[in-house]
C-alpha cells in the first residue's frame, strides 16, 4: 500500500499535505482500495467553516459510501471540482490529482496531532 | 462480544428506520452500545440514494402516492430502490474492527448471508461480477447498499421474501436496466417461507459469517444500552 513519506495522515484514512497555512486533503491509497471503483463524490463548498473531525465529504463506490472527515479546523479554500465529473481520479491518483479539498488552517497547532507516514502505515491491517 | 438483533414485527416507515440507525451509529462510534442488527420490513417506499438518478424513477411522484408508495430521498449509497412488506431488510450497525477494516469483505459477507439463506430454501443463488447483491436464475433477490461512518456500517441489505413485485415497475432498481427482480415466493410459490422463518435463518447465517453472537430483542423490550439512545416515535 502506497504511503508517501512527506504527507500526514489520520486514522480515518485521510491524507494531508501542508503548504504554509493551506492543507490539501484527500483519501489514502488504502481508503480508495477499500472502496474500489469510486462513482460519486460529494464535496464541501468553498468558504465553508469546518472543525477538525467534521463530516465534510462523501465518497461512494458501487455499493459502499464512506464519509470523509476534515482533519483540521478552518475554512474551505478550494475544492477539486474535476472529481464531480471524474470521480475515478480518486482511484487512479489518490495522492495527486485525486485531492479533494483545501483548508486554510485556523489552528495550525492541530497539525501536530496528525500521524506521520510511519505511524499511519503501522495502523493499517497487515497484508 | 455479544451484540443485539432487534426484530420488528410491524412494518417500519423508512424515515423512522433512518432515525433509529442514526442514533445507533452515533452510539456505536462512541462505544456506548455493542454491534446491533435491525431486522425489519418497511412500509411501501421508493428511496433515492445519494447518487439518485431521477430518470430511474419511471413514474411521476404523484403516481407513487396514488399507489400508496412513499418517495424518500435517503443518505444511503446507491441509486433507486423499492421496499415494502414481504421484503426482509437487514441493517447491521457494526464496527468493523481495526483488523477487518475491509469494505470488500463486508460486502462479500452480506452477499454470503443472502446466498446461504436462499440455499436453506433450495434456491441456488450467486454473485454476479460487477454487480452487488445475490442473484438467482430469475433475477436479483437481494440488494445491498451500505455506508461507512468511521468504520461503523449503516444501511445494509434487502431480501425479497414475498412482497408484491409489482412495486418495482415504478423504478429501474439500482439503475440496472433489464435486470429482473424476484422473490422466494416468485420462485417457490406456495412453498415459500414466511418473513419470520427467513429472518431466523438469516440471523443464524449472520452470526456464523460475521462472527458475532446476537441476543434477540424487540423495540418494545430493549436492553438498557439501546433503550437509552433509542429515538422517540
Amino acid at each position: 500500500m502506497d504511503v508517501p513519506k512527506d504527507y500526514l495522515y489520520t486514522n480515518s484514512h485521510e491524507w494531508i499535505r501542508m503548504e504554509d497555512r493551506i492543507a490539501t486533503i484527500g483519501i489514502t491509497d488504502f481508503a480508495q482500495s477499500q472502496l474500489s471503483d469510486v462513482t460519486f463524490v460529494e464535496l464541501p463548498s468553498t468558504g465553508d467553516q469546518v472543525a477538525a473531525g467534521d463530516e465534510v465529504a462523501v465518497v461512494e463506490s458501487v455499493k459502499a459510501a464512506t464519509d470523509v472527515y476534515s482533519p483540521v479546523t478552518g475554512a474551505v479554500a478550494e475544492i477539486n471540482e474535476r472529481l464531480v465529473e471524474h470521480p475515478e481520479i480518486i482511484n487512479d491518483d489518490p495522492y495527486g490529482d485525486g485531492w479533494m479539498f483545501k483548508i486554510e488552517l485556523a489552528e495550525p497547532k492541530e497539525v501536530d496531532q496528525l500521524l506521520d507516514a510511519e505511524a499511519y502505515e503501522n495502523s493499517l491491517p497487515a497484508g | 462480544m455479544k451484540g443485539y438483533a432487534v426484530y420488528f414485527d410491524q412494518p417500519v416507515p423508512y424515515a423512522r428506520a433512518e432515525r433509529i440507525q442514526d442514533a445507533l451509529v452515533s452510539a456505536r462510534i462512541a462505544e456506548s452500545i455493542p454491534d446491533t442488527v435491525l431486522f425489519l420490513e418497511h412500509t411501501p417506499v421508493v428511496t433515492l440514494g445519494r447518487r439518485r438518478r431521477e430518470e430511474h424513477l419511471l413514474v411521476a411522484p404523484g403516481e407513487l402516492q396514488a399507489a400508496g408508495i412513499e418517495l424518500y430521498p435517503s443518505t444511503r449509497g446507491g441509486d433507486v430502490t423499492y421496499h415494502a412488506p414481504g421484503q426482509l431488510v437487514l441493517y447491521p450497525i457494526l464496527r468493523l474492527g481495526v483488523q477487518d477494516h475491509d469494505a470488500h469483505g463486508y460486502l462479500w459477507n452480506l452477499e454470503e448471508i443472502a446466498i446461504r439463506t436462499c440455499a436453506d430454501f433450495g434456491v441456488p443463488a450467486e454473485r454476479v461480477p460487477g454487480k452487488s447483491g445475490a442473484w438467482t436464475v430469475a433475477g436479483k433477490i437481494a440488494a445491498i447498499g451500505f455506508h461507512l461512518k468511521r468504520w461503523v456500517t449503516v444501511h445494509g441489505m434487502s431480501f425479497n421474501v414475498d412482497l408484491d413485485l409489482d412495486g418495482y415497475r415504478h423504478i429501474v432498481p439500482c439503475g440496472l436496466h433489464g435486470d429482473p427482480v424476484c422473490s422466494l415466493q416468485s420462485l417457490l410459490g406456495d412453498e415459500a417461507p414466511s418473513v419470520r422463518e427467513v429472518r431466523r435463518r438469516m440471523k443464524d447465517h449472520f452470526e456464523a459469517i460475521c462472527g458475532r453472537r446476537l441476543d434477540l430483542c424487540s423495540p418494545d423490550q430493549l436492553p438498557g444500552s439501546l433503550a437509552r439512545i433509542w429515538p422517540e416515535e
